[in-house]
């Protein structure tokens, strides 16, 4: 809960952007150009801030970026890590889920590349509350709708 | 020979990596935006300011494979009800579109809707897309949209006009080209950053400018490794360094580099600009070989292994962990070294890295970021 002085001090939001990113690759082109720069929001600082706080995932992954700009055209971001579909994609080595999924199985992954996907999403901010368990829960939902078995061991 | 002008307000360039020398030519007689010419061999460049009215832009890059640095978008703006924006913005992220923008509306109006603007790539189906997020989301129906391509010069002006004279430190302020300085007396480096990194508001900067300060005296050969704008190049002639050489992986830094010396009135003899393939400590990356320039930095630098007296790379960490021995090698035994563009919890890896390195090493922070600096290790090597 923020509090009151934080509430007191907030500076009046412009506006919410939502931008794919990919990790150690902010540039000032589109995507981030256009997004930003509608703004005013200093492009290369905020480039450079990214790529900073990127350096430690593998280059050109697709990193998910919140920012929120201010109307005194200053800015704050939170960076998440690449959805659960592109972790799930990235371990099977395939291109894109099923196209029925729930009928036609499209690969077959162990649970212990649910487990590592799980580590890695536990330090995105919005999951830090959740335990390892209902993480994993949530990640062998995902790749149920994408038509992606789990098993114990893959032989 | 054609005539060097300069957009007045902006140096944009196609980047056509692989080349060395970019041709000027006339894409379209209402477009006149030239290009220079980058050889750092030949001529400097001529200062001549050329104003155009902002609406003829530039240029659309016809070689095929390089960039999409200046390629169209797509821009749409999407009404839906204000209680789901969040969601069906997320939802088009996942459907292809590149950004989402929602507006914060202060003055609550009595419709409870809100407009969301999304770029898409050129290639992207809009329809699709958007009726597949509002699908997902559960809305009965596709919400109302319009497409327009967007205009590059919209952005890139605006970004511009945030620029104001910054005083990093007493008696040295960083100027945009369109401004006056605000004290003519003090040392002012004038800067036209372009595309290229290095405004001098950033803590980084910042942090490599003081360290500057501290360790010209006069006399000494500089080079700036990733150089962007050529800040801190032009900075350490303006304090007293007999050479500067800026280097960087990436063409539009040079140029914005080779632009900004002209500003400064920084001729060729004391400053010199290099433009370096990206591979060089790790010959097996494949992807962009085909982009490369085929410059390595080992044929042209052969004769200037250990001579420069300062050194300063304010990078970022992977680079600065990948390329220690090169940038260690460039210095004479002694010479003082700085490093920046890392976070301060990135400082202790940075340290360990370097520590068989250099002596002296020192870290000072400003913000989050940090800037590490020591002197290069007289014997071994």
């Amino acid at each position: 809960m923020s509090t009151l002085k934080e509430i007191l001090t907030r500076r009046p939001v412009a506006a919410t952007i939502r931008l794919t990113v990919p990790a150690g690759g902010a540039r000032p082109a589109p995507p981030v150009g256009p997004a930003l720069g509608q703004y005013r929001l200093n492009l290369m600082a905020f480039c450079k801030d990214f790529n900073a706080r990127t350096q430690k995932y593998k280059p050109d992954t697709p990193m998910s970026v919140t920012i929120t700009a201010f109307k005194d055209n200053t800015f704050e971001f939170t960076v998440k890590s690449p959805s659960v579909t592109w972790y799930l994609k990235k371990a099977a080595g395939i291109e894109s889920g099923s196209s029925r999924p729930g009928h036609v199985v499209a690969t077959t992954l162990s649970v212990r590349h649910i487990y590592e996907i799980a580590k890695i999403k536990q330090s995105d901010p919005y999951c830090q509350y959740m335990s390892l368990e209902s993480i994993c829960k949530s990640i062998i939902g995902t790749a149920n709708t994408m038509g992606i078995k789990v098993v114990k061991d893959l032989d | 020979m054609a005539l060097r002008h300069f957009f007045k307000h902006l140096t944009i360039l196609t980047s056509s990596y692989g080349f060395c020398t970019l041709s000027s030519r006339f894409i379209h007689p209402s477009l006149t935006t030239l290009f220079n010419n980058i050889n750092p061999k030949t001529q400097p460049l001529i200062p001549t300011k050329f104003s155009l009215p902002l609406s003829h832009c530039y240029t659309s890059v016809s070689h095929p494979s390089t960039s999409t640095l200046l390629s169209p978008y797509l821009s749409v703006r999407i009404r839906c009800p204000k209680d789901i924006a969040d969601v069906f913005s997320e939802a088009l992220m996942c459907f292809g579109a590149t950004s989402t923008t929602v507006d914060e509306d202060d003055n609550c109006d009595t419709s409870n809707e809100i407009c969301i603007e999304s770029i898409f790539p050129e290639s992207e189906d809009v329809d699709v897309c958007i009726s597949q997020a509002a699908d997902s989301v559960g809305l009965k129906m596709i919400p109302s949209y319009e497409v327009k391509t967007g205009e590059h010069y919209d952005w890139i002006k605006k970004t511009q006009e945030s620029f104001d004279p910054v005083e990093v430190t007493e008696g040295l302020w960083i100027v945009p080209e369109w401004k006056t300085p605000p004290d003519v007396k003090a040392t002012n480096i004038i800067l036209n950053p372009g595309l290229a990194f290095g405004t001098g508001e950033h803590p980084t900067t910042r942090l490599c400018l003081l360290l500057l300060q501290r360790l010209i005296k006069g006399g000494e050969r500089f080079l700036d490794y990733g150089t962007g704008s050529g800040i801190l190049a032009i900075a350490a002639l303006k304090f007293g360094a007999s050479f500067s050489v800026g280097i960087d992986i990436d063409p539009l830094a040079i140029t914005s580099a080779h632009h900004n010396a002209a500003l400064n009135d920084i001729g060729l003899e004391n400053f010199q600009l290099r433009l370096v393939s990206s591979n060089t400590s790790s010959p097996s990356t494949d992807e962009h070989k085909d982009i490369q320039k085929q410059t390595s930095f080992e044929a042209v630098a052969e004769s200037e292994h250990e001579t420069y007296d300062v050194i300063v790379a304010n990078i970022l960490l992977n680079p600065l962990l990948e390329l220690a021995d090169d940038i260690v090698s460039h210095a004479r035994p002694g010479a003082g070294i700085g490093l920046s563009g890392i976070l301060s919890e990135q400082v202790p890896c940075i340290i360990d890295r370097y520590s068989p390195l250099l002596d002296n090493i020192s870290v000072s922070e400003i913000d989050d970021w940090a800037c590490l600096s020591g002197t290069k290790k007289l014997t071994g090597n």
